[in-house]
């Protein structure tokens, strides 16, 4: 698993309050019972302390599911 | 607090609540605006202080009917955000007709008097100032938000007590600066409007309230002397030679610290006193030197001895009857620090900063640690009462971890022998070791260089490093071969600087001597002390290495030393390195 995903999914689990091998690899609001509209500003803030960025305000709303979180990082870190 | 991540927050928070003991310390979070991130954040805060926290949210927007339901909690925390008093405010506040901006406030006046009034049996409510700046920060007049935040404030105050305490919320924003505290990027969505830096400096800044209201404050100020109290070393530079208040930068900055350290006794903080100097030298000062601010009748206790300082912090805590996690133990050395804070990791250790110009705000900042809900017309007298109840009891056992500790720094000496000494340091070592001097013989450059080019004389000077720093030249020795009597010399003189004592390094110098008197041929050592004011610590130096003294009177002890008969001293942790001939 490259590290992005793996750090992401370890953000997840502890804003998340789950195991990261619970998360789905399509993981959304909808499929992930504790992530709501406030544990997503949670999750966009451990993100951005984790790879020491901050995401815009088109990308907090766009970044709403585990694939799109981890192409906007990479994007955003240019790998 | 250290930055961890909030990640590593929620993470941690589990961990610790389930490890604390005891039951929960429940504390209610009541605000008008989303403020979730700051349950996790006060939790671990105050689970890392030792309270079990347990933070539970209030409804949104619903203080006053929250603040109804609070029978079982320990404390309460009102963020009541002025911004959101109706929805939009922050921005309709401008707009608003005088008549509205009234009726809002008085409407809000009587809630917040509803929700003292619940609270009234809580035993500690921490209650926000209203606060605008968040909004308001650039206008150069009051406008109608922060007009109707102080209006409210009013009110709030005069409802102030020992335990409902207003939190004054721009002091927290001007520690972490406007632009870092807050975050709108929630706010519309879903009313959020702080960031985890500011939730954090909040958390820190409401700490001393919880350990208060939960016994858990620091109840005694322990402080060393050398550049700590005063600029200088007593032992070296005498009564005269170092610096409080008067025309010198340094003592300047020294007597505001004494200022503000008063200023703690006064309202109840204990200072006590932990150094290492001649007892006589300190009472001096604290009695008759002119520019001391703090005197004896300051001090609930004076340690002041040549013994190690976990074990002198100990006998205090006996002494005084408090928990040594009720200490807080300010020094200039780390050597001191470092082994306080491994001997005693409960005890609240601070280093006066190396750039002096910073050390009163350390010291105010001590303030918080010692923070009381009640003040008593007492606090002025504590320090008193305990000067009649307590007695000295004798001394504490020494404990042989100290070794672990002194093993830790790996200690290196270096020895240099004759010309590879230096001689201006030399001569100053002689004029100014007065504790840990056998015979106090004061000499000049010349005399030391008189010596050196004397074969009848070997001289040899130390210096010693560990982990923390250089100590640079610390000791000195010189024999004098006595002509008269061939493999007999004499120790004219064994010193060592103040800064080095209680490291043993007397012993691990002592022995490399031996090594090389016997190395020359020499087979009996002459050896005295000689009594002054000051060196009364070694009177028993050379009896405690196991040496006999052949006439003891009043000006002293003589020594005969046999080198046959001399045991090696057993000192693991110093590292040698010597030099020259």
């Amino acid at each position: 698993m490259n590290e992005i995903k793996q750090k992401v999914l370890a953000v997840m689990a502890g804003v998340f309050r789950m195991d990261a091998a619970d998360i789905p690899d399509d993981a959304a609001p909808g499929l992930v019972e504790k992530w709501d509209s406030l544990q997503h500003m949670n999750l966009i803030i451990a993100l951005e302390e984790e790879f020491q960025i901050r995401f815009s305000d088109d990308e907090v709303v766009e970044i709403m599911d585990l694939p799109t979180i981890i192409s906007v990082l990479k994007e955003r870190l240019g790998q | 607090m250290k930055k961890l991540k909030y990640s590593e927050i929620l993470a941690c928070n589990r961990e610790l609540g389930d490890s604390l003991p005891g039951d929960d310390y429940r504390v209610a979070l009541l605000s008008n605006i989303v403020m979730s991130q700051l349950s996790d954040v006060l939790e671990f805060q105050l689970r890392r202080q030792g309270i079990k926290a347990k933070v539970t949210m209030g409804n949104y927007d619903n203080i006053v009917q929250d603040s109804q339901r609070l029978k079982e909690f320990d404390a309460v925390v009102v963020f009541w955000e002025v911004a959101n008093l109706v929805d939009g405010l922050h921005a309709s506040a401008d707009i608003l007709s005088d008549q509205e901006l009234l009726a809002l406030a008085e409407r809000v006046e009587r809630e917040v008097f509803l929700v003292m009034e619940n609270l009234i049996h809580i035993p500690l409510v921490l209650f926000n100032r209203f606060s605008s700046l968040i909004f308001s920060a650039n206008d150069l007049r009051v406008g109608p938000l922060a007009n109707l935040s102080d209006r409210l404030n009013l009110a709030l105050g005069g409802m102030a007590s020992a335990s409902k305490i207003i939190v004054d919320l721009d002091k927290v924003l001007a520690k972490v600066g406007l632009d870092n505290a807050t975050d709108f990027r929630q706010f519309q969505s879903t009313k959020a409007l702080y960031t985890i830096d500011f939730l954090r400096s909040y958390a820190v800044a409401v700490t001393p309230a919880f350990l208060a209201a939960t016994g858990h404050s620091k109840k005694v100020l322990v402080l060393d002397c050398d550049n700590t109290l005063w600029f200088g070393i007593l032992g070296e530079d005498g009564e005269d030679g170092i610096q409080i208040g008067g025309s010198t930068l340094k003592g300047k900055i020294f007597a505001e610290v004494q200022q503000i350290l008063r200023g703690f006794r006064q309202q109840g903080v204990l200072l006590a006193l932990c150094s290492k100097n001649n007892p006589e030298d300190v009472d001096r000062v604290l009695g008759s030197h002119p520019d001391m601010i703090l005197r004896n009748d300051d001090f609930v206790a004076k340690i002041v001895n040549w013994q190690d300082k976990a074990t002198n912090l100990r006998t205090l805590s006996a002494e005084l009857n408090l928990g040594l996690d009720s200490f807080v133990f300010v020094d200039d050395s780390s050597f001191e620090l470092g082994l306080i804070e491994k001997e005693l990791p409960m005890v609240k250790c601070f280093q006066v900063p190396k750039n002096l110009s910073e050390y009163p705000s350390l010291v105010r900042g001590l303030k918080q640690e010692f923070f009381t809900l009640s003040r008593s017309l007492e606090d002025d007298q504590k320090t008193k009462l305990y000067h009649q109840e307590q007695q000295r009891k004798g001394l504490a056992a020494q404990f042989d971890s100290i070794d672990e500790y002194l093993a830790s720094l790996k200690f290196r000496l270096t020895i240099l022998w004759n010309e590879e000494i230096p001689v201006p340091r030399a001569a100053q070592l002689t004029q100014k070791t007065n504790q840990f001097n056998l015979t106090t013989r004061r000499y000049t450059e010349a005399d030391i260089q008189r010596m050196l080019l004397d074969t009848d004389y070997t001289l040899a000077v130390f210096s010693l490093a560990d982990d923390y720093g250089d100590y640079g030249v610390a000791g000195m020795v010189i024999i004098k071969l006595e002509k008269a009597s061939p493999g007999r010399a004499v120790i004219d003189s064994f010193l060592m600087s103040c800064r080095v004592i209680g490291r043993k390094v007397e012993y691990a110098f002592f022995n490399e001597v031996v090594q090389r008197c016997r190395r020359m041929g020499i087979t009996e050592l002459r050896a005295e002390y000689l009594v002054t004011q000051k060196n009364s610590q070694v009177s028993n130096f050379y009896d405690d290495i196991k040496f006999e003294p052949i006439s003891v009177d009043e000006k002293g002890k003589e020594y005969l030393i046999r080198l046959a008969n001399y045991e090696q001293q057993d000192i693991k942790h110093i590292s040698i390195i010597s030099k020259g001939n």
